[in-house]
């Protein structure tokens, strides 16, 4: 075979199923495999063998850090083929934050805010989009930013060869032609459609800044503006990166970085245990897993408020859930706190099948409170009150089958049966997501709500788990983009969130927080959505 | 003699290799999804699976596929990585390295420990030493390699922090970094491999120092050292070798569990992610190497097993 054809599988490689922050992948599929003999071993072991009663700390200790420092991150591998090119999606994640600015960042409540760009502003049709750049930024080789830097990353995003995950979400309204560059200070993107929330999608990882000309070299390289710069980095092996003194927020608290891949979630938790690494990114640890962690002298534990929500998509072009009602009795016959509960031992927030966040500021606080009796009267109707359905699930996550279970024995009251089936991991996403009526399956929260709604719940899109298809929904959507003025946009968002969870095909029990292992002498560790704070992150004085 | 016998058995060896492969391909072909799928994922489009799946020639026909394989490993050339891009050799070989270190210690430390305090067993029969050492290997033997390696990681790095849980360290980590950190991967792998050898040496001294010609021995007079290691010994090892090389060729699979609790950078490791990747080129390699490595453990066992037993080292006298 020839070289030109392993450039095109090395680009052919989208949306790897492990991209974790993209979609799924707490636990990797490939700690999958053992992750079922180590996994159920060894919290028990530990846990037996730990003091006992410890419990999760709530919130991550905050305090002044000590000036400098070296601190270990433990991480689960993207890939072997894993690279420092944001746009990529076997992006080695944990480093792009380290290491890259975007424009924009994303608030707590799911906004915009300055990152690179200062300021932006659109014309009132939400066509052209002008943003004005940070001055006197340099990236880490010494080269000035500016706005061909801009330019160059976002057609970088775009170009078909880099097959950027975030490339699906841009295209439909912005081509390379419509960026242009007035000055070096001043970045124009004219959409092909308008798009008032279009600033919201450039918080994405996807979306941090590289340099003019340097789609070859990024992937090894990782020159950036951001708060640390690259010492070394190995795919799927060791890397280090060191404070950036002229970084514009300001000189991070550490001196240092030093990152290791370990695929193994059990042996990503022993390292922390055995003080060798100081945090566990990017993991989940399961209830037992972090009762150990709690308990242990050096080692203790932090939560993401509502990191993910899990969902039992019901495929809507497939009977039984071609008919709304059916639908509707299945979103009526559980109690998601009962769900919650039981899945997560109650570490997350009730959804009622809406999948916004409620610190979204576009977020609706509406729900069907579930009625048992009509559920059952509406399968009744339908004929479909003694059958059973399956609901498939799978290890993939540790979440899933739990859940399933949950939803079971919650529905029963209302007469829905259940048959929980669990199909393999390692092919779940190919052979069961969007294939099976009915599965449980889950997201990060990270999505701005214009790329939730559009990605995930419109017709037509390649992630549209359910298949729904819904007119009015869709032109909610299309309405809100074309709104520039946002109390009436939030009008349309909210609009669809109501026809979402009237009849779409989507039950959203609940948003789970993410426990997450780190060591005693941490202080001001922050991450929500896709945001993880660098800079302030430090060891106790 | 020996020659033709060696011969025969490389034949053989051969043949099993290629057996091996021939299985690990049509196992990989019946689990569900390709690398195609396994690529794509959630992007998975029916035309962006087709389109890669045509790339990476997996359109052909499975029998194809698996004689092109064949065809250029026969010449040596085991194909390149589907996803690293890089030869499968130098791929397998950065991974091999590390496994073989760690087999080394496990061989050699496992053997010698474990043969003696089975010689140990076996002449202090029924006494204290003899009963702690039957009793720890008997338990060795039950607990499976997974919760020894746990155990180990509780005690000895999260309670003592003696030794570090977890290998931090990549494929491309020196011999030196490596040393550091090897000791409890080697002991959770000794300690599932001694038991057996432990167990098999017991019992067969027993049975040689029962035997008449010991008995004679001893009557003539010979210490109890010489009769023990001039004539018992090279005797009660016969049995035992094959045990060894069966332990040894287990290696090669409970390295795979062993090596990813403590996150080793070996072979084993490499094959859990192509396993994962469908990463057939790497994944036929790792195969190959593995059928190698039994055929080759079992034929040392039985050459020193000649070389030890004089009726079959004599030519034309054996039975």
């Amino acid at each position: 075979m020839t070289e030109a054809q392993y450039g095109v599988r090395q680009g052919a490689r989208t949306g790897d199923p492990r991209a974790p922050r993209w979609s799924e992948g707490v636990v990797s599929r490939r700690s999958a495999l053992l992750g079922g003999v180590a996994a159920v071993t060894a919290p028990w072991l530990l846990a037996a063998c730990g003091d006992s009663g410890g419990s999760p700390q709530a919130a991550a200790a905050t305090g002044t850090a000590q000036k400098g420092g070296t601190m270990h991150i433990a991480r689960p591998p993207a890939s072997n083929a894993e690279t420092l090119d944001p746009a990529s999606s076997l992006s080695a994640y944990e480093y792009l934050g380290a290491l890259y600015s975007r424009l924009v960042k994303q608030a707590a409540d799911g906004t915009a805010t300055p990152d690179l760009a200062t300021h932006w502003e659109s014309t009132p049709d939400s066509l052209k989009w002008t943003f004005t750049l940070r001055d006197g930024v340099k990236f880490h080789n010494g080269k000035a930013f500016t706005s061909a830097d801009a330019a160059y990353t976002l057609a970088h995003i775009l170009d078909p060869a880099t097959k950027s995950p975030q490339a699906g979400v841009l295209s439909p309204f912005l081509d390379k032609s419509g960026i242009a560059t007035p000055d070096a200070r001043t970045l124009v993107v004219t959409l092909k459609s308008p798009n008032a929330e279009f600033v919201s999608l450039l918080m994405n990882y996807n979306c941090y800044v590289i340099p003019a000309d340097s789609a070859s070299t990024i992937g090894t390289t990782g020159i950036g503006t951001g708060p640390f710069q690259l010492v070394s980095f190995k795919a799927a092996g060791k890397g280090s990166v060191k404070a950036n003194a002229d970084y514009f927020g300001g000189k991070p608290n550490l001196d240092t970085i030093e990152f290791t891949a370990i695929a193994d979630v059990q042996a990503r938790v022993n390292a922390l245990l055995a003080g060798q690494v100081d945090l566990v990114a990017q993991t989940n640890l399961d209830y037992a897993t972090s009762k150990t962690v709690a308990a242990s002298t050096i080692a203790t534990t932090a939560t993401v408020k509502n990191a993910e929500w899990y969902v039992l998509p019901m495929l809507c072009k497939l009977a039984p859930f071609t008919d709304v009602n059916v639908r509707q009795a299945f979103k009526l016959a559980y109690q998601p706190q009962e769900v919650l509960d039981l899945a997560v031992h109650g570490r997350g927030t009730v959804a009622n099948n809406n999948p916004v966040i409620p610190t979204d500021a576009y977020y609706l606080d509406y729900k069907v409170t579930p009625d048992p009796e009509k559920a059952k009267s509406l399968l009744q109707a339908a004929g479909l009150l003694a059958k059973g359905q399956d609901l498939y699930t799978s290890s993939y996550d540790s979440v899933l089958t739990p859940m399933a279970l949950a939803y079971q024995s919650s529905a029963k009251k209302a007469g829905v049966t259940i048959n929980v089936k669990t199909a393999a991991a390692d092919s779940y996403y190919t052979d069961v997501w969007i294939k099976k009526p009915m599965c449980a399956s889950y997201w990060y929260t990270g999505r701005p709500i214009d790329q939730l709604l559009n990605q995930i719940f419109r017709g037509g899109s390649s992630y549209n788990e359910t298949l729904w298809s819904d007119a009015t929904f869709a032109s909610a959507l299309d309405a809100a983009r074309k709104e520039p003025d946002q109390a009436k946009r939030k009008q349309h968002y909210q609009d669809a969130q109501k026809i979402l969870v009237d009849s779409s095909g989507t039950i959203v029990p609940f948003f789970a927080d993410r426990t997450v292992g780190l060591s005693k002498k941490v202080v001001n560790y922050t991450e929500y959505g896709f945001e993880f704070d660098y800079v302030n992150i430090g060891f106790r004085q | 003699m020996l020659l033709r016998t060696i011969l025969r058995r490389i034949g053989y060896a051969l043949l099993t290799m290629v057996l091996a492969s021939l299985l690990v391909f049509t196992a990989l072909q019946a689990l569900p999804g390709d690398l195609a799928t396994q690529l794509l994922g959630r992007d998975a489009t029916p035309s962006a699976v087709a389109q890669l799946r045509a790339t990476l020639h997996l359109d052909r026909p499975a029998w194809r596929r698996y004689l092109d394989w064949l065809g250029g490993a026969l010449h040596g050339d085991f194909g390149r990585s589907l996803v690293s891009h890089q030869s499968v050799l130098d791929e397998a070989g950065r991974y091999l390295r590390n496994t073989v270190l760690l087999a080394a210690i496990v061989i050699v430390v496992g053997i010698t420990l474990s043969v003696a305090l089975g010689v140990v067993a076996g002449v202090l029969r029924d006494r204290w030493p003899d009963l702690t050492i039957s009793g720890l290997s008997l338990i060795g033997m039950s607990v499976p390699e997974f919760t020894v390696s746990t155990l180990l990681v509780l005690v000895f790095a999260v309670r003592l922090g003696w030794f570090p849980a977890v290998v931090t360290d990549g494929p491309d980590a020196t011999v030196g970094e490596l040393m550091h950190v090897i000791w409890l991967p080697a002991a959770a792998l000794i300690v599932v491999m001694a038991a057996y050898i432990i167990r098999m040496m017991r019992t067969s001294v027993i049975d040689v120092l029962g035997s008449e010609y010991v008995t004679a021995a001893r009557i003539r007079g010979l210490s109890g050292t010489r009769v023990l290691f001039r004539h018992a010994l090279p005797n009660a090892l016969l049995p035992t070798l094959n045990v060894i090389a069966i332990n040894i060729a287990w290696l090669v699979g409970g390295v795979v569990v062993v090596e990813s609790i403590f996150n080793y950078p070996g072979i084993g490791t490499l094959m859990l992610r192509a396993v994962h990747d469908r990463d057939l080129p790497v994944l036929q390699f790792i195969a190959v190497l593995g059928a190698a490595t039994f055929v080759a453990c079992n034929l040392l066992a039985d050459l020193a097993a000649t070389w030890l037993n004089p009726r079959l080292r004599t030519p034309g006298r054996a039975a």
